[in-house]
C-alpha cells in the first residue's frame, strides 16, 4: 500500500513537472489537464481525492461542437461528476479554460472559449458548487491539445477544462 | 432512489430551467469584476518616449542646391538624322541634357519591317468564337494586365512594347539594315489575377488564342512623297486633274477652282482648319490602340485612377510626337496632384508608343496633326 | 449639259466641303479608355560615394530603395547589368537617350558623404521619357546607423512622387514572433522595419502575448499578455522596451485593445461571466466606459480615422459579422451581408474601406469593402488567413497566414488593395498579428 502512494506521488510529482515546463501557465496543475495524459498507470487504483483522480477518473474536460457553446448530455453527466467531486473536496477552487479549434479568428476565439468556459461554470453552480470558487479562462486558439488540421483534432481542441487551484491536500 | 440519480435529476431540472429562461436571468457574477487600472499619466508616457533610441534622421529634409552648370561634353558630332522631321525635346529643367546625345532611337534607320500591327484593327480575328482551352493559358498569374490577354512569349523574344519580327542581316541588302532582335509584347492578363479568383474558369473567354497578322497598312510616309506634292498641285488650282471637261471656260474654270480646293483641302498643310477625308473608324481606333498599350496605370494612386485627363499632342508628319507639345488641357474627377499623375502617365504613353511613329495615312497629315487625347480610367479601376 | 453638269459638280464640292466640315472641327479627338496594369520599369544606379567612407552606403543605400520600389509591385527595377550610362557625377548631365535606350522610365540619381558618423543623402528623380527632373530633389541628413531610414525616406519620396500616393517605406512593424512547435508555440513581441530588417524583441516568450497595436504616434504599443493568467492589457513603450498593465483584475479578461486617433483613448473587449462587450478606456484617467451590452460576442474594435466611430464584428445575428456604431457607443449598423463570417475588421487610414477577415466554405480571405458595406473584394484565399492592418498609405495590406497541419506556422504576407503583389514578409521565425505603425518622422 506504501508502495502504490509512492506510485501515485511520484505520478503527481512528474504530472505537476510537466506542467511546470508549459511556459503559458504558471499554475501548478498547468493548463488543459496535458500533465495527467502523462499519468495513464492505474487510474483506478488512484486516491478518489487526488487532482490526478479528478483529471483521469472523474473526468477534468468536456467538448463542443463547431461554433457552439452549449453542453451536450456527455459534457452533462461529466460535470456532474466534477460537481460531485468538488462537493466532497471543499477546499479546492478551480479555474475553467475555455479552448477553440484553429478555425476561427483569434479574437473571436476568446471570447467563444469564454463562453464555453462559462457554460461549464453555469452548471457546476447549478450543481450546487459556489461561483466564488471558479474562475473562467479563455486560451481561444492560442494552445491547442491536437495539432493536426482536421476534425479528429479539432474536436478535442473545442474544450473547457476544469483545472484544480487552491490546495493540495488530497 | 439513488443518490446519483437525486443529483442527475436535479441538475437536469436546473439546467432546463437555465437553458429556458438563462437569457432572461443575470448570471451570478464572478467573484472579482471591477476595472483596475493602472495610471499613467501623460507626463510618464512623453518621459518614457523621450529616450527613445532610434536611428537621427533629421526632420525636415534640406532642398537640393541647385546643380552646376553642366558643360557640353566633348562628344562626336552626332550622326545626322536621317529622317526630316524629328521633334526634338524641350531641354530639361535642372540637370541640363547633354546637347550632343542625338536621340538614339531616331538616328537608327528604321529597317523596311511591318511596324506594330495594331491589334484591334478592322481587319477580322480567327473566326473562332468557341472557348478554347490555351494550354499556355497562364498556370501562373501574370505580372501584367492588358486590354486583351498576351501568351507568354518565346523564351529568348525580348520584351518591347512594339512587336518586330526578327530581321537577321541580310549580306546583299543595298541599304544597311539594323540587326533587329524579335520582340513581343510581354505575357499579359486581360484582369487583375488575385489568389482569390485565380481559379476562375478563364477559359471561358472567347477571345481567340491567336490572333490573325492584319493585312499590312500603307506605310508611313516616306519623307519625300505625297503631301508636298500635293500642295504643290492645290497650288496650282488651273490644272485640275480631275475634272472630264477637256476645255476650260469660264465657269468651269471657277467650278474647277472650287472642285480642286475641296478635293485637295485635305492635304493642305497650310491651312489651320483640317479638311478633307476625315479618319476612318479603323484608323482612329488603330490610333487608340497604339497608345492604350503604352498607357501604365499600373503606378498609378487609387486618386489618380479616379482622374480622367484631356492632353494635347502635335503629331509630326511621320508621326511622331512632339512631346513639348504634350500638354493637359483638363482634367476631371481628382485633385490636382492625381491629375498631374494620371497627365505624367499619359504623357508616358503617347511618347513610348510614338517613339517610332503611330501608324496614320500620310494623306490625312492635316486630320491627325493636332490631337486631343481623353485618357479615362474608370474602366481600369478594378479590373 | 455643260452647265448642268457643271451644277453637280458644284453640288458633290459643296456636299464634299460640308461633309469633311461635319466630320471634324479642329483637332482629333479620341478616348482612351482601355490600358495596361503592369510594373513602372525604373533604374537606380548605386548613388556617387563622395568621401571615401561613404562607398559601403552608397552601393547599399540604392538597393534598399530599389527594394522598396520593386516590393510594392508597381514598379520594376531595369537591372545594373543593362544601363548604358554610368552616373559617375550626381550633378552631371544624365543622357536620357541612354534610359530610354533600356526603357527604364524613372531615373533615381543620388550621392553619400559621411563625416564621422552622420551621413548625407542627396537625390534626384526624373521621368526619362518626359525628360524632366521629379520635383523630388531633397538631402536627408542623419546618423550612418539610419541609413535605411534614409534609403527608405529616399523611394517614400520617389514613389509619392511618380504614383501620387503617400509613401510607407519608412515604416515599422510590430508583430508576435513564433517559435516551437504548435501545441507549445512560444510567443514574444517583436518590431522592425516594414521590409522585415533590423527586428527587435520586445519581451520574452514567458506568457503567451497576442495582437500588438501602434499608438497614432508609432511610440507606444497596446497589447495583450497572459502575464498574470489572465489576459490583460499592456502598454508598452517601443524605444524604452517599458510596460504597464493597464487592465487588471483578477477573473477578468480584457484584450483586443486599439488606439484612438487622440492617442489617449483605447477601445478594447472585456469578459465578464462569459460575455464579451466593448469599452473603451482613458489611459490617462483609467476611466472606462461600456461601449456594448449585448449577450453576443462584440471585439476587435477599430476606429475610424477621425476618431468618430468604430467598426467591429459581432456575432449577435447568430454568426460573427461587422457592425459599425458611434465611437461613444449607441445604435450599431451591420455592414456585412454578403455569405460567410466576417471577422477582425480594420478601418482604413484614408477612412474610406475596411480590412477584414472572412470564413467561408472551409476558407479564410483578407478582403476589403468600403464603410458602408459596399464593394466588398476579397484580396486572398488560403487554408488560414486573417488580421489584416494597412500600410500608413492605405494601399497595402499586411496579415497572418498559418499553414495547415501539424507542422503548421503562421508568417507574414502582404498583398496590395488591387489583390495584386501577395508575398510573404521576411522574419527570422514564424509571425503573427502584425501591425503596421504611422509613417515615422
Amino acid at each position: 500500500m506504501s508502495g502504490l502512494k509512492l506510485a501515485i506521488a511520484a505520478v503527481a510529482v512528474l504530472g505537476l513537472a510537466a506542467c511546470s515546463n508549459k511556459p503559458w501557465n504558471d499554475d501548478l496543475n498547468g493548463a488543459g489537464g496535458a500533465g495527467g495524459a502523462g499519468a495513464g498507470a492505474g487510474a483506478g487504483a488512484l486516491d478518489p481525492a487526488s487532482p490526478a483522480y479528478f483529471r483521469q477518473s472523474v473526468g477534468d474536460r468536456v467538448l463542443f461542437a463547431v461554433d457552439q457553446h452549449t453542453l451536450s448530455p456527455a459534457a452533462q453527466a461529466t460535470l456532474q461528476g466534477q460537481a460531485r467531486w468538488l462537493a466532497q473536496n471543499a477546499d479546492y477552487a478551480v479555474t475553467i479554460e475555455g479552448h477553440a479549434d484553429e478555425q476561427g479568428t483569434r479574437e473571436y476565439n476568446l471570447g467563444l472559449g469564454a463562453k464555453r468556459a462559462n457554460a461549464a461554470r453555469e452548471y457546476l453552480i447549478s450543481q450546487g458548487i459556489a461561483g466564488g470558487r471558479i474562475k473562467v479562462l479563455s486560451y481561444g486558439k492560442e494552445r491547442p491539445l491536437e495539432i493536426c488540421s482536421d476534425e479528429t483534432c479539432y474536436s478535442k481542441n473545442r474544450r473547457a477544462v476544469t483545472v484544480l487551484a487552491g490546495g493540495l491536500t488530497g | 432512489m439513488q443518490t446519483g440519480t437525486k443529483i442527475s435529476l436535479a441538475g437536469h431540472g436546473l439546467l432546463m430551467t437555465w437553458v429556458i429562461f438563462g437569457a432572461w436571468f443575470p448570471s451570478e457574477p464572478l467573484p472579482s469584476n471591477v476595472q483596475q487600472v493602472a495610471l499613467i499619466s501623460a507626463e510618464e508616457f512623453e518621459k518614457l518616449s523621450q529616450q527613445r533610441k532610434a536611428p537621427q534622421v533629421a526632420p525636415e529634409p534640406a532642398p537640393l542646391n541647385e546643380p552646376a552648370e553642366v558643360q557640353p561634353a566633348p562628344e562626336p558630332a552626332p550622326q545626322p538624322d536621317p529622317e526630316p522631321e524629328v521633334s526634338r525635346p524641350e531641354p530639361v529643367a535642372r540637370a541640363e541634357p547633354d546637347p550632343q546625345v542625338a536621340e538614339l532611337p531616331d538616328a537608327q534607320p528604321e529597317p523596311e519591317v511591318p511596324d506594330a500591327p495594331p491589334p484591334a484593327a478592322e481587319e477580322p480575328e480567327i473566326a473562332a468564337l468557341v472557348p478554347r482551352v490555351r494550354p499556355e493559358a497562364a498556370p501562373r498569374p501574370v505580372d501584367r494586365v492588358a486590354p486583351e490577354p498576351v501568351a507568354p512569349p518565346e523564351p529568348d523574344t525580348r520584351i518591347d512594347d512594339v512587336v518586330q519580327p526578327e530581321v537577321a542581316p541580310d549580306e546583299g541588302a543595298e541599304t544597311e539594315q539594323e540587326v533587329q532582335e524579335a520582340t513581343a509584347r510581354e505575357a499579359a492578363s486581360d484582369r487583375i489575377v488575385t489568389e482569390e479568383n485565380e481559379g476562375e474558369d478563364i477559359a471561358a473567354s472567347a477571345a481567340p488564342a491567336v490572333s490573325k497578322r492584319p493585312v499590312t497598312r500603307p506605310s508611313r510616309p516616306k519623307p519625300q512623297p505625297a503631301p508636298d506634292t500635293q500642295v504643290t498641285e492645290a497650288a496650282q488650282p488651273a490644272k485640275p486633274e480631275e475634272p472630264a471637261e477637256p476645255e476650260p471656260s469660264g465657269t468651269s474654270s471657277a467650278v474647277a477652282d472650287a472642285l480642286a480646293e475641296a478635293l485637295a483641302g485635305g492635304a493642305d498643310v497650310e491651312d489651320p482648319e483640317p479638311s478633307g477625308p476625315p479618319l476612318t473608324l479603323g484608323e482612329k481606333d488603330a490610333l487608340r490602340v497604339a497608345v492604350s498599350q503604352c498607357w501604365n496605370v499600373g503606378s498609378l494612386s487609387t486618386d489618380a485612377l479616379k482622374t480622367t485627363v484631356v492632353v494635347a499632342v502635335s503629331l509630326a508628319q511621320d508621326g511622331r510626337p512632339d512631346s513639348g507639345s504634350i500638354r493637359m488641357l483638363s482634367s476631371t474627377g481628382g485633385a490636382s496632384s492625381a491629375a498631374q499623375q494620371a497627365f505624367d502617365a499619359a504623357r508616358r504613353a503617347i511618347i513610348r508608343c510614338g517613339a517610332s511613329g503611330f501608324q496614320l495615312p500620310a494623306e490625312k497629315y492635316a486630320q491627325w496633326r493636332d490631337i486631343e487625347m481623353t485618357f479615362n480610367p474608370e474602366r481600369m479601376r478594378i479590373k | 449639259m455643260r452647265n448642268i453638269l457643271a451644277a453637280l459638280l458644284i453640288g458633290a464640292s459643296a456636299l464634299a466641303g460640308a461633309g469633311a466640315a461635319a466630320a471634324q472641327t479642329g483637332p482629333l479627338r479620341i478616348e482612351i479608355d482601355q490600358g495596361v496594369i503592369e510594373p513602372l520599369p525604373y533604374a537606380v544606379p548605386d548613388f556617387v560615394p563622395e568621401t571615401p567612407a561613404a562607398a559601403e552606403y552608397a552601393a547599399e543605400i540604392a538597393r534598399v530603395i530599389a527594394s522598396d520600389l520593386s516590393g510594392t509591385g508597381l514598379f520594376r527595377e531595369v537591372p545594373a547589368s543593362a544601363h548604358i550610362s554610368k552616373v559617375a557625377a550626381f550633378d552631371g548631365p544624365v543622357k536620357f537617350s541612354d534610359w530610354k535606350a533600356v526603357n527604364a522610365q524613372a531615373l533615381i540619381t543620388g550621392a553619400v558623404s559621411v563625416t564621422g558618423n552622420g551621413l548625407t543623402v542627396r537625390f534626384r528623380g526624373y521621368d526619362v521619357f518626359a525628360e524632366k527632373e521629379l520635383e523630388t530633389a531633397l538631402q536627408f541628413t542623419g546618423t550612418t546607423d539610419g541609413w535605411r531610414r534614409m534609403a527608405h525616406k529616399v523611394a517614400d519620396a520617389i514613389y509619392s512622387e511618380i504614383t501620387g500616393e503617400s509613401g510607407y517605406f519608412d515604416s515599422r512593424v510590430v508583430y508576435v514572433s513564433e517559435s516551437g512547435p504548435k501545441n507549445d508555440r512560444r510567443k514574444r513581441l517583436a518590431v522592425m522595419d516594414y521590409d522585415g530588417a533590423n527586428v527587435q524583441y520586445l519581451t520574452n516568450s514567458a506568457s503567451i502575448v497576442l495582437a500588438p497595436r501602434f499608438s497614432p504616434t508609432g511610440d507606444r504599443v497596446l497589447y495583450t499578455s497572459y502575464e498574470s493568467g489572465f489576459p490583460q492589457i499592456h502598454v508598452l513603450d517601443v524605444g524604452q522596451v517599458q510596460r504597464k498593465v493597464l487592465s487588471s483584475g483578477d477573473g477578468t479578461m480584457s484584450f483586443a485593445p486599439r488606439f484612438a486617433p487622440d492617442g489617449r483613448t483605447i477601445v478594447y473587449s472585456q469578459t465578464q461571466g462569459g460575455n464579451t462587450d466593448l469599452f473603451s478606456m482613458d489611459i490617462n484617467t483609467g476611466a472606462n466606459t461600456r461601449l456594448t451590452s449585448a449577450p453576443s460576442i462584440e471585439t476587435a474594435p477599430s476606429f475610424s480615422p477621425d476618431g468618430s466611430q468604430i467598426v467591429f464584428e459581432s456575432d449577435r445575428s447568430g454568426s460573427q459579422q461587422l457592425y459599425v456604431m458611434p465611437a461613444g457607443g449607441g445604435e450599431a449598423r451591420r455592414i456585412s451581408f454578403g455569405e460567410g463570417r466576417y471577422g477582425t475588421p480594420v478601418w482604413s487610414p484614408r477612412g474610406d474601406m475596411v480590412a477584414f477577415t472572412k470564413q467561408n466554405k472551409g476558407r479564410f480571405h483578407i478582403g476589403v469593402m468600403r464603410t458602408d458595406g459596399s464593394e466588398e473584394r476579397l484580396l486572398t484565399a488560403s487554408f488560414l488567413d486573417e488580421g489584416p492592418t494597412w500600410a500608413p498609405n492605405g494601399r497595402v495590406i499586411m496579415f497572418t497566414r498559418e499553414s495547415q497541419g501539424s507542422s503548421g506556422r503562421a508568417l507574414l504576407y502582404s498583398v496590395d488593395i488591387t489583390g495584386r503583389n501577395l508575398k510573404p514578409v521576411k522574419t527570422p521565425d514564424g509571425a503573427s498579428d502584425p501591425s503596421w505603425s504611422p509613417l515615422q518622422k
